[in-house]
């Protein structure tokens, strides 16, 4: 009898029933795409605010003072301590691997770069003028037990823009920054061609007069057109004279991109790590190492110093992504190693997502509210448009519990599939929105469902709850006569 | 008149006739108005907060000698920072000035000694980042006042490899020239900052012999990226003897953020908008549907069906401007306090969105009104029978 009534109800008031259903389903939805949109926020934000770059930046503890000012080091070239690159892959097997999200070793050699080598060898004074960057454009980076992992300048630095393409990390190709290339007018597609200096104190004096006394007055321009035969009659001179390094006199370095990054590298080259540790005689080494991680906000318990924590508060710390506790888990796989924070870096982004996040949920408190009220209205309206339909089942001898708990099964009936329905409009306005603003829909979440569930059932039951129990103090008699 | 004198009876009568429907109806209006115009004011008022927010990434725009970083030795008159134009209507612009030199520093206490880099800046310690207990550069160091004269903070690193404590004596010399200092406290940033030693920029200047030079400007530039482009140019105009470099890495970052949160914002408060609406106007529709008989009994004793839903609508109208001017005051008041909340800082309300917001609610309230126009078809007769 009771189901009878209940689907009664629906079946003889569908127009009705539609009306509060929609408006119960369009709240659903909206609160679902705000949750939504809520719950992912965090983590797209956080994967966005790596466009700033690597956070964590790791150095040789040995390593010396760096010297420099305005990306030009003032210190020995042989000074400092250096770091294995074949550790390097075992960034991806710390606990929070997933979070890591590139990195980038660098090591920096001062160079001396010509694009002709008469040029080069005619200059009084054979100072390196340049700073060669090694890195990683684009590299694959095999994890122990694990997959390749490809890394590189683009993860860690994405403000670097190339124009032109990458160089390949295997071949000899470099990119040199935006100052140098209009000063030398250099053109993608030439070759330049790489002096190393040994050491730049004291600096090696190549006078052009032996040169002129070996050649006579040959060098002139016709030479530095076919400079090929002369270039290899000069090194065999110049190797006897024990300047240079035989091997490694020159390298070729083909030119594939202009770099411009707005800082100290537009006056650099850039070129593959394995040719900076050629150059630079170290080989498997560099200098730095910059990583960029997805890292929860740092709050008091994460600023803490992990060398004065008890052990659960040690393992509770180490188990929450801060920036702290990647930095030591990072420390603990490269031996050797200093990992500092950027704290410039790390410490704007937590602000700033902290606020961001804080506002998100007001908004979606807001929806809730807003959500809740409408449905609340809707529900309300829908119990006090009956009111002659309560009035005959009381007329008919129906207790007010009786009455009470049809129409909250009508509602809650109601509430499930409308809530139903909503749920699934919401998670495409969430996915529309998340596609429109990140270009990644926010994950499905089975959280959503049961809130929205939970919530339409409540916001519903409330919202008729008032009109209930006005109803159930109902005279029959004069509801009965339209009063 | 009397047809005017008759309407306007009616709508007083309407008024106060029924307190309590009266209520219900100010209430669900004045909340959506609230609503409405409390995000409204939040949202801009958060976009312009998150590029202040920005500001605890440090400098976006540098200025440079001309032609610098491959002689870093050139220097820039001090004098150029009274051309920086600080007030924007962003904010207040942020600058430091700063002369770096390499010098050797020396512990007086233990003797040990090594070469860095000395950054002379004014004021000293300009980004406060440094987050270990009780290294918090000295209260009030954003003036230059004399004390701080000799007065250093020393880079993480530099402490570490000289093995300087707290409020020992350092030892500056370059050349013939020596300058001590008192170190007040350590900075650890993960940046340059780390190998450098701050003093104070006469104290540099006096120690690179370089009176009333400067090698580079740090400005922290807030507002949105289209602002900061704009305020960069402008500054290469005012300075052409200099280069006025963004800082890209802060300046892209904070653009880009800065578009996604503003989206996210925007798309939210829609969302949450046009779902109040809805309510509103659900709730309007309710009231209104209650009117049936009120509009059957008008149009039994001649009411013309138009003059009637005119009667009606009027009434929407005039309640939809009463709530939403009540509304959208304690809206305004709300979003002060709920960006305090947030940010901190009182948000600053926005005269347009008051307009806006009781423009709004009348038109929701108006098309919450809307469906009585169903009753114009509707014979009385049969609305008196309490036929649906």
């Amino acid at each position: 009898m009771f189901l009878r009534l209940v689907s009664d109800s629906f079946a003889r008031r569908p127009r009705h029933k539609l009306l509060t259903g929609a408006a119960l389903a369009l709240g659903m939805a909206v609160t679902t795409a705000a949750l939504s949109v809520a719950l992912d926020v965090g983590d797209r934000l956080a994967q966005e605010f790596r466009s700033l770059g690597a956070n964590l930046l790791v150095t040789p503890q040995a390593d010396s003072l760096p010297l420099e000012i305005g990306g030009v080091d003032y210190r020995p070239v042989n000074a400092g301590g250096y770091l294995p690159e074949s550790d390097l892959g075992k960034l991806k097997t710390i606990f929070w691997r997933n979070n890591i999200v590139g990195f980038a070793p660098f090591l920096d050699v001062p160079v001396l770069a010509e694009t002709d080598s008469m040029q080069a060898l005619l200059r009084a004074d054979l100072k390196p003028d340049l700073k060669l960057i090694g890195t990683w454009a684009n590299r694959s980076v095999s994890v122990p037990g694990g997959r390749a992992f490809v890394t590189g300048i683009e993860k860690t630095n994405p403000w670097w823009h190339v124009d032109g393409t990458w160089f390949r990390d295997d071949l000899a190709e470099c990119i040199v920054g935006t100052n140098v290339a209009s000063r030398r007018k250099i053109k993608v597609g030439d070759d330049l061609l790489v002096f190393e200096i040994k050491s730049i104190n004291p600096p090696v004096t190549l006078n052009p007069a032996p040169l002129v006394a070996l050649f006579g007055d040959a060098i002139d321009s016709s030479h530095l057109r076919r400079h090929d035969s002369l270039i290899s009659h000069l090194r065999d001179n110049l190797s006897k004279r024990r300047e240079f390094d035989k091997e490694s006199l020159q390298h070729k370095l083909r030119v594939t991109g202009i770099l411009s990054t707005g800082g100290a590298e537009d006056d650099a080259i850039v070129a593959p790590l394995a040719v900076a540790q050629q150059i630079a005689g170290k080989p498997q080494e560099y200098r730095r190492l910059y990583v960029s991680a997805l890292t929860k906000p740092e709050d008091d318990f994460g600023r803490r110093d992990p060398g004065t924590m008890k052990p659960d508060e040690l393992e509770r710390w180490s188990c929450s992504p801060y920036v702290s506790s990647i930095a030591y888990s990072i420390k603990q796989v490269l031996p050797g190693a200093d990992v500092r924070v950027i704290r410039r870096v790390a410490e704007g982004e937590g602000q700033i997502l902290t606020r961001v996040r804080t506002l998100l949920w007001l908004v979606t408190f807001a929806a809730l509210l807003a959500a809740a009220l409408a449905v609340g209205a809707s529900s309300a309206a829908s119990v006090i448009q009956r009111r002659t339909e309560i009035g005959l089942m009381k007329a008919l001898g129906a207790g007010s519990g009786t009455v009470g708990s049809l129409l909250a099964a009508e509602q809650l009936l109601l509430a499930f599939i409308g809530g139903g329905l909503g749920y699934a409009l919401g998670i495409f306005l969430a996915r529309y929105v998340g596609q429109k603003i990140f270009g990644v829909a926010p994950a499905f979440s089975f959280l959503v469902l049961a809130v929205i569930i939970v919530l339409a059932a409540i916001v519903t039951l409330l919202g008729s709850a008032i009109p209930l129990r006005r109803a159930s103090r109902y005279e029959p008699a004069p509801i009965l006569r339209g009063e | 008149m009397p047809d005017r004198k008759m309407f306007w009876r009616m709508l007083r009568r309407i008024f106060t006739s029924n307190r309590g429907r009266l209520f219900v109806i100010l209430l669900a209006l004045g909340a959506g108005a609230a609503l409405t115009a409390a995000l409204l004011n939040l949202q801009i008022d958060a976009k312009r907060r998150i590029t202040t927010e920005f500001r605890a990434f440090g400098p976006n725009v540098l200025i440079v000698p001309k032609g610098t970083s491959s002689s870093s030795s050139e220097t820039l008159p001090e004098s150029i920072i009274h051309a920086v134009p600080v007030n924007l209507s962003s904010g207040r612009v942020s600058v430091s000035t700063a002369l770096y030199l390499v010098a050797s520093v020396s512990v007086a206490q233990s003797g040990k000694s090594l070469s860095a880099v000395v950054a002379g800046t004014n004021p000293l310690a300009f980004i406060t980042v440094s987050v270990r207990p009780g290294s918090a550069p000295p209260a009030g160091s954003n003036e230059p006042a004399p004390s701080l004269e000799h007065v250093c903070v020393v880079g993480a690193r530099v402490a570490q490899q000289i093995g300087v404590q707290q409020d020992a004596d350092l030892v500056l010399a370059n050349g013939n020239h020596r300058e001590s200092c008192h170190v007040a406290s350590f900075s650890e940033t993960g940046g340059p900052e780390d190998d450098h030693v701050a003093i104070g920029l006469r104290a540099a200047q006096r120690l690179a012999d370089l009176p009333d030079r400067i090698s580079a400007i740090e400005i922290i530039v807030p507002g949105a990226p289209g602002a900061i482009q704009g305020y960069i140019a402008d500054l290469q105009r005012l300075l052409p003897d200099a280069e006025v470099r963004p800082i890209r890495q802060f300046t892209e970052g904070e653009a880009k953020i800065y578009n996604r949160i503003s989206g996210i914002l925007s798309y939210t408060v829609a969302l949450v908008l046009v779902l109040t609406a809805l309510c509103v106007m659900a709730a309007m529709t309710n009231v209104a549907m209650e009117r049936r008989n009120d509009v059957g009994l008008m149009k039994a004793i001649g009411g013309a069906t138009r003059r009637v839903l005119r009667l009606f609508l009027a009434e929407a109208a005039l309640l939809g401007f009463i709530g939403g001017v009540l509304g959208a005051a304690l809206g305004l008041l709300l979003s002060i306090w709920l960006g305090k909340q947030v940010f901190g800082v009182a948000a600053r309300p926005r005269l347009i969105v008051y307009p806006v917001a009781v423009a709004l609610t009348m038109l929701v309230s108006i098309a919450g009104a809307y469906p009585l126009r169903r009753l114009a078809s509707a014979r009385p007769a049969s609305v008196f029978r309490g036929e649906p």
